[in-house]
């Protein structure tokens, strides 16, 4: 049996016979692919959470109102982009490429393919979480809980609150019902104006009110004094009158 | 003890089952593979035949403690192949040997060479079979690496690919290049492809 042809083996027969050496039990193997697996579907999820993240905090801008601030259409998308989501997804992706070329068979598959296929899941699964509400209430709990989250992501309240160019929002505090031109509206940084709506438009049939919570587009005439071109109410904010019954 | 007899009568994936339960049948396993996988990490690393023995021994131990990790539904052999690959390279980094020519079979230089398109056979023929391994081994590791498991371990673009652990597609991506950068070598040496 043993012969000069099978050295190699017959030594190392005999250091696995010496050293008693054992093949690794399966559930080790077992462990570590459910664990490549596992983490591989997380980095999906996760990746899929930060599209919802991106889409619902993009659907809240206005897309429309370089026009009125004088930038092009790119200049806005380059400063609108929520960055903070769309590094956590491309991070998630890369986890995911990272964990599925490690599966079994993960090598047989290019890069592209794999990072196309779980983009794809994620915008599948994260436009599912978008509809359900998630992102919205995940959002909601990073701004309590995160600090500096309203730094990092430019939300539509940071596109709105630029009285210097044009544009800021907040509530209704006082107005006169019986002429409903003019009001003081109170921003989101606690600061009065008065604003003077006299020749704005006024999109979406509205009838203001105290309390109502208002966009507007126009240009600052004076110290606190704002001149409205067009007045937009809050995301949200129509459903929520509906909701109500109206305004009181 | 388990006869030769015995061990010729079985496949891989059966030989590891049974090396599972007792070991000595995972010598039949060696034995089959010892003098192939001694050439591969000879050929790819340009050991010496001593330490190429060593790392076949490492080779065959690391296959053992891992044998419950080889899935039976796919072919040993490529499993056993990739696992020299990976540890023949990790030696082969580490310790930046220095070459030394390497033994390919005529067959397999021929297989290569008539491959590579449009060399002349006379331009060929006056080529020393020992200049020819010498232009080879001047070729980049990436490239070496698939000519031999193509044209010398007459392997398939799916058994290169799980050897190497890329896709197919990038296999032969690789063994186009490997034989444009060997025309260009060849060209150098003055033949004409």
């Amino acid at each position: 049996m043993m012969n000069k042809m099978s050295k190699v083996s017959n030594q190392v027969l005999n250091i696995i016979k010496d050293n008693r050496i054992k093949p690794k039990p399966r559930w080790y193997f077992l462990t570590k692919n459910y664990l490549i697996w596992s983490l591989f579907s997380l980095s999906v999820i996760l990746g899929s959470i930060s599209f919802s993240m991106v889409l619902f905090i993009t659907r809240q801008l206005d897309w429309d109102i370089y026009r009125y601030v004088g930038e092009s259409w790119l200049k806005t998308v380059f400063i609108s982009l929520p960055y903070f989501w769309v590094i956590f997804l491309l991070i998630f992706l890369g986890v995911a490429y990272y964990n599925f070329i490690h599966t079994r068979r993960g090598y047989r598959f290019k890069i592209f393919s794999i990072l196309l296929s779980s983009l794809i899941i994620s915008i599948i699964l994260g436009s599912l979480f978008y509809a359900r509400g998630f992102s919205e209430s995940l959002e909601n709990i990073f701004r309590e809980k995160i600090p500096y989250y309203n730094k990092m992501v430019y939300t539509w309240e940071r596109q709105w609150m630029q009285p210097e160019r044009g544009l800021i929002t907040g509530t209704i505090q006082e107005i006169d019902l019986s002429r409903q031109t003019d009001f003081v509206l109170i921003d989101l940084n606690n600061n009065l104006w008065k604003i003077e709506a006299a020749n704005a438009l006024w999109k979406g049939k509205l009838a203001p009110y105290p309390g109502l919570k208002l966009k507007i587009i126009g240009q600052i005439k004076d110290t606190n004094i704002f001149e409205a071109k067009e007045i937009r109410i809050w995301p949200g904010e129509g459903q929520r009158r509906k909701a109500k019954g109206g305004h009181p | 003890m388990v006869s030769s007899a015995e061990c010729l009568e079985k496949t891989d994936e059966q030989l590891v089952v049974l090396s599972l339960k007792n070991q000595e049948y995972y010598w039949c396993l060696m034995t089959r593979y010892e003098n192939k996988l001694l050439h591969y990490i000879l050929k790819i690393s340009n050991f010496g035949r001593e330490d190429a023995e060593d790392i076949l021994q490492e080779v065959f131990i690391k296959v053992y403690e891992n044998l419950n990790d080889f899935d039976t539904s796919w072919k040993f052999s490529n499993w056993i192949y990739r696992i020299t690959h990976n540890i023949t390279i990790s030696a082969y980094r580490k310790k930046k040997v220095n070459p030394q020519l390497v033994s390919w079979d005529y067959e397999g230089l021929n297989n290569l060479m008539e491959s590579t398109s449009n060399i002349e056979k006379d331009a060929f023929q006056n080529l020393s079979y020992e200049k020819i391994l010498e232009i080879i081994n001047r070729l980049p590791l990436k490239y070496k690496e698939v000519l031999i498991l193509k044209f010398m371990e007459n392997k398939d673009y799916q058994e290169i690919s799980d050897i190497l652990h890329k896709p197919m597609g990038t296999i032969a991506t690789l063994i186009r290049r490997a034989k444009k950068v060997l025309q260009q070598e060849l060209a150098k040496e003055g033949i004409k492809t």
